[in-house]
């Protein structure tokens, strides 16, 4: 085989080879993860905020209200980890608040995802117990660690248009 | 001997009351940005309260305040604020007594868009549903994230609107030769020429103690979400 021969397919390899790690890194897989992420998420802020609401209200509904979103939050966060593949970040050309920081820095984020998830089941005991004085601390705690992650691995609001 | 001093002596323009306010707007404007843009939402939540009621207070000293404060004595109609408008190239117009009728504008401008994105504050919700505004038990989870995007907007408007009015002041001062600045300090301003500039009719402060009580109260009560 000629010298250009060879160098014409070793270029050719190269483009391959480039073109497959694009695609692992930001696969239809991967950006398939946003959108439902996003309605996750979105329901367990909206779990902490109903939980909130009822201590504002100073009317502890548990069985209608408390419980049920407790539980929502405990569930969800079980998966938290696995909605934030390598490759799912704003690389996919998608929008996403998800910070590129997620993966570089990913010992921390799922160090942070883990100290969630052990508040969101603290969070549940407490309303299995009904527990009403330890709740607003628990709700406090468990709000403070859904933040933690926010503050450094999430844009901040102002930073995007409104997700819908 | 009085008559003969208040002829030399400079002229009172802003009240006490109307100097804390505007200083402590400016302050509390400025704690709600840097906790806002930092997402430390505890403190934006009380700095929110203190601006709340800052503006709460200038309406009522609007209605009843000293007689610059007051709204009947400088917002104006789209004439004068036309005629005001077009004497602004010129060098040597007369100090306005208090606000003139484009200044007015700003200030009403300013008034209602911070009084607008505290409103939109209160029913805010944050991405945790942590540090929600006192009033989003009123909205849905949704419906808040939305208020809380359209809070930020209108706060970029706001900045402008306060760019705007901080052009206008390097602008009188620099281009007119009235310094502005000095005046909202010490609230007095020096006389031209004739004494026969009329002195601020100054309002009682018990007036301002009544507003104050008042308007803590409501504040209160929209910090608990009415839930009494």
């Amino acid at each position: 085989m000629s010298a250009s021969g060879f160098r014409r397919i070793a270029a050719a390899a190269f483009v391959v080879s480039v073109f497959t790690i694009l695609e692992v890194s930001a696969g239809p897989a991967e950006i398939a993860q946003i959108k439902p992420r996003q309605d996750k998420l979105r329901d367990m802020g909206g779990a902490l905020k109903a939980i909130n609401d009822e201590i504002k209200k100073g009317r502890l509904d548990w069985d209608n209200t408390i419980l049920p979103n407790a539980q929502t939050i405990k569930d969800r966060s079980v998966y938290l980890l696995n909605w934030f593949p390598k490759g799912s970040g704003p690389e996919t050309g998608k929008k996403t608040y998800a910070l590129p920081a997620i993966w570089q820095k990913n010992d921390d984020f799922q160090k942070l995802g883990k100290a969630a998830q052990a508040e969101a089941v603290k969070l549940n005991e407490i309303a299995l117990k009904k527990d009403e004085a330890g709740l607003k601390a628990q709700v406090l705690a468990t709000g403070k660690a859904c933040k933690a992650c926010h503050d450094s691995y999430r844009s901040p609001d102002y930073e995007k248009e409104n997700e819908e | 001997m009085q008559a003969a001093l208040a002829d030399t002596a400079d002229l009172r323009v802003w009240d006490l009351p109307v100097r804390l306010m505007h200083w402590s707007l400016a302050i509390g404007i400025g704690v709600c940005w840097w906790s806002g843009v930092n997402n430390e939402l505890e403190y934006h939540t009380y700095s929110g309260y203190a601006v709340l009621w800052i503006v709460l207070m200038r309406l009522y000293w609007g209605l009843v305040g000293s007689s610059t404060a007051r709204f009947v004595n400088f917002v104006r109609g789209p004439k004068a604020i036309l005629d005001y408008a077009t004497t602004l190239h010129r060098r040597d117009t007369p100090h306005s007594h208090g606000h003139n009728a484009l200044g007015a504008v700003s200030i009403v401008a300013m008034l209602g868009l911070v009084l607008a994105v505290v409103v939109m504050g209160l029913l805010a919700v944050d991405v945790d549903g942590l540090y929600s505004g006192p009033l989003s038990s009123y909205v849905t989870f949704k419906q808040g994230r939305h208020i809380a995007h359209l809070h930020y907007k209108w706060f970029n408007i706001l900045l402008w609107v306060i760019g705007l009015h901080l052009a206008a002041v390097a602008f009188y001062f620099l281009y007119k030769r009235q310094n502005l600045v000095g005046p909202m300090i010490s609230g007095k301003r020096q006389r031209q020429g004739d004494a026969g500039e009329a002195e601020m009719k100054v309002a009682p402060l018990w007036r301002f103690v009544i507003g104050a009580v008042i308007a803590a109260a409501i504040v209160w009560a929209v910090s608990i979400g009415f839930y009494f």
